[in-house]
């Protein structure tokens, strides 16, 4: 009788982190009340950054809950604070189309299990030293060799603070 | 700092965009301050046009994961050419329309900027950071007049398509991270040609790039992500909407384009059935619902859909076979090319009509010849070249596209592109014999046109012609880009 | 140790989540939670790949997914000015509503 493997402590944690992102990421696809959905979210977000810092990627962690968790998902709950005499009430949360976008979720999902377990990815998985300065390369590449990406990424941001703020604001000059 | 050097295009276009910006927020502006806006936007637009065109006789370089190279040179000039009419053209439109001139003409320019990057991109972190500058802007401009319904709904519709096809792009693209272990096109396209290459990771990549084209096709408007388009061209801005049709669309071909020659030439996938498909589905699609169309701004935004499939017809041909994809990129880039002075044309005088009468719809075109004998005229050129008429720049350009196809032997293709362009012929003809058989009674009086667009309609006539009549130039200019970009081809 | 598939698993869920999310949702904003959720997944993607990757000092898939991070803010920033902004005309978020422009 074949044994078993058992688990190592690593792979309960990952499991435990997983299966919140996931259940949480459910919760805000099917929740009816918006608020509940925007919480789901943020617990998504920091389950996110759980594994994050599993992957040994704990900039990003920090800068997932920062930026997410920190300005996403507050400014999507002043958006739903905004617009809220929109759908109060009623009714159904779903429109018209869900019964087909489940099933073509559904099936997306099934072809991409499918897809990834035949794959065989090149994962030797390198152990990174401690001293290695992970954070102080990133930083380097990012105005090195990402430096256009990056004086791109500003330009965004700035066309989307002046855009937003037009589009949103109440008065007429 | 000679690498700087190479970016000068953008950064032109940088210094324009931050220039105008400043400049409204530095002074107390009025409702006069877009006329000068736009005049600054123009002028940067004119210069970076002339960089671009000096950029096209330099040697194939690299330069921050940009390629500069003839192929990039000649995307830029065409979508310079064509911001610069719009500008020229709508600049007064939308100057009139909104109190946020400053903020209009930096959008613009920054617009411009990001479809420039984007004709030389060859890294796909720049690529997908870049599209997304070009749609979150564009979504702007789409909504920029925020109290009008049909506007804010146009960029709410525009930005939802938008951010689902761009977030599974972006899952395609980590795959294709995922198998390579880097986002440089070269470095795609050497995986493909190492030896130890495993027959699972290769077919891993066509997933993972069929996700990847989802982006792409958005941008280009191709089926099945088309929907998005004409909702969005008939709510949005006039000037808007003719560069979203004309330049926005020759920047995604440009990018696909090259992902599709510099990186993936290598993988040994049939990739014809799949874009031939997308090709006839996009033409068919556009095309039909073409047909049906009473509004004339509607009708052109689904005619824009159906030639995205006719320009995609050459890319089936680069696809076929890299190495003797000459003619079809050729094809890709003259359509491109006359497409974009034929479609600016046609939105301009579509705007004349508005700015004179205050409707798209098909009635305000009844007995134009009488009203505007001029715009009438030149109109019916445009839409002689959308169907293809010869002596046209619209003509050469199918010819190519067509001719590509033929000459690999895809006659199912280019016979059901035939019966399309039939029926793309009939719609517009309508428009033509509204404008000529209207009754005069109604015509109403004679229309005058703002100097701009008087101008911008003369500029698009001739380069409609001289593309049609004498194209050497042109052939010579897209030769160049072809060449240059195929011998970035691994093989 | 975890293997590279749990992570890519993991993130296959939430993509098919998100992509539900933002298709099936009535509220405009909902949908942009969905869109969130799918940027998420395409982040953990990167992030596993680059860690199991074999070029790990590159960075490539730790810079993409700070630009990404980024760019999601500002997109939800753009996203949620336009749902505004149609809310103040019209006083409603719901997608199916938004018909002026069809045919």
């Amino acid at each position: 009788m074949p044994t078993l493997p058992v688990p190592t402590f690593t792979q309960v944690v990952f499991v435990l982190i997983a299966a919140f992102t996931v259940i949480s990421g459910l919760g805000v696809v099917v929740a009816r009340n918006l608020f509940h959905s925007a919480l789901l979210l943020a617990a998504t977000f920091f389950g996110v950054a759980g594994l994050y810092v599993m992957l040994e990627a704990e900039f990003l962690a920090v800068t997932q809950i920062l930026i997410y968790v920190g300005a996403v998902a507050t400014l999507i709950t002043f958006a739903i604070m905004l617009t809220r005499g929109a759908m109060h009430g009623e009714t159904n949360p779903l429109n018209r189309q869900w019964g087909k976008a489940a099933l073509f979720a559904f099936l997306f999902l099934v072809g991409l299990l499918g897809y990834l377990g035949g794959i065989p990815w090149p994962a030797p998985f390198q152990a990174i030293q401690a001293d290695e300065g992970l954070i102080a390369r990133l930083g380097e590449q990012l105005v090195t060799r990402y430096m256009v990406s990056l004086e791109v990424m500003g330009l965004l941001l700035m066309v989307a603070l002046v855009g937003a703020i037009l589009l949103a604001r109440d008065d007429k000059p | 700092m000679n690498a700087l050097g190479l970016l000068l295009p953008e950064l032109i276009l940088l210094v324009g965009a931050l220039l105008v910006f400043l400049l409204d927020v530095a002074y107390d502006t009025d409702r006069e301050s877009g006329a000068s806006y736009g005049l600054v936007s123009g002028l940067f637009l004119v210069v970076a046009f002339l960089a671009a065109f000096f950029q096209m006789s330099l040697e194939p370089q690299q330069a921050f994961m940009m390629d500069i190279d003839a192929f990039a040179a000649f995307i830029k000039m065409t979508v310079f050419a064509g911001m610069a009419l719009v500008a020229l053209a709508g600049g007064r439109y939308m100057n009139r329309r909104t109190y946020n001139q400053g903020e209009f003409w930096t959008f613009f320019l920054i617009v411009s900027l990001a479809m420039s990057i984007l004709a030389g991109a060859n890294n796909l972190v720049l690529i997908y950071i870049t599209i997304e500058l070009l749609s979150i802007t564009s979504y702007m401009l789409a909504a920029f007049f925020r109290d009008e319904l049909r506007s804010a709904e146009a960029g709410m519709k525009y930005f939802l398509y938008g951010s689902v096809a761009s977030a599974v792009m972006l899952y395609g693209l980590s795959f294709i991270y995922g198998a390579v272990g880097s986002l440089d096109l070269r470095e795609v396209a050497g995986f493909f040609v190492q030896p130890d290459l495993t027959e699972e990771l290769r077919v891993a990549m066509i997933p993972a790039t069929l996700l990847a084209l989802a982006g792409f096709a958005f941008k280009a408007s191709l089926a099945p992500f088309y929907q998005w388009a004409p909702d969005t061209y008939e709510g949005s801005p006039t000037p808007v909407t003719t560069y979203l049709s004309t330049a926005s669309k020759a920047a995604a071909f440009a990018v696909m384009a090259r992902f599709f020659v510099v990186g993936l030439s290598a993988l040994d996938v049939e990739w014809v059935p799949i874009l031939a498909g997308l090709s006839i589905l996009t033409m068919t699609m556009g095309n039909l619902a073409a047909l049906r169309q009473n509004n004339v701004k509607r009708l052109l935004a689904y005619s824009s859909v159906a030639h995205a499939g006719y320009i995609l017809m050459g890319l089936v041909a680069v696809a076929a076979n890299a190495a003797s994809g000459m003619d079809g990129l050729n094809g890709v880039l003259l359509y491109l090319f006359a497409y974009l002075f034929t479609n600016v044309g046609a939105f301009v005088s579509l705007m004349a009509v508005e700015e004179t009468t205050g409707s798209v719809e098909m009635e305000a075109f009844q007995g134009l010849i009488h009203r505007a004998p001029w715009l009438a005229g030149m109109f019916t050129l445009f839409l002689l070249s959308l169907a293809g008429i010869p002596a046209t720049g619209g003509f050469l350009g199918k010819f190519f596209v067509f001719g590509a196809a033929v000459q690999h032997q895809y006659y199912w293709l280019v016979a059901i592109a035939l019966v399309n362009a039939g029926i793309a012929a009939f719609y517009y003809l309508r428009i033509i014999r509204t404008m000529y058989f209207g009754s005069q009674e109604d015509a109403g009086s004679r229309l005058e046109l703002p100097l701009g667009m008087q101008a911008t309609l003369l500029i698009c006539t001739l380069a409609t012609l001289w593309i049609g009549l004498y194209p050497p130039q042109v052939l010579d200019w897209v030769n160049t880009a072809s060449q240059q970009i195929l011998t970035a081809v691994l093989f | 140790m975890v293997p590279l598939n749990w992570y890519l698993t993991v993130a296959a869920l939430l993509f098919a989540l998100g992509l539900y999310g933002a298709l099936a949702r009535r509220n405009a904003i909902a949908v942009l939670m969905g869109i969130e959720l799918m940027l998420n997944a395409a982040n953990l993607n990167l992030v596993a790949f680059w860690r199991y990757g074999e070029q790990v000092m590159a960075l490539t898939g730790q810079v993409f997914a700070i630009l990404i991070i980024a760019l999601a803010a500002a997109e939800a920033a753009v996203g949620l000015a336009l749902i505004i902004a149609v809310y103040r005309d019209r006083r409603t978020v719901d997608v199916e509503e938004l018909d002026l422009l069809q045919g």
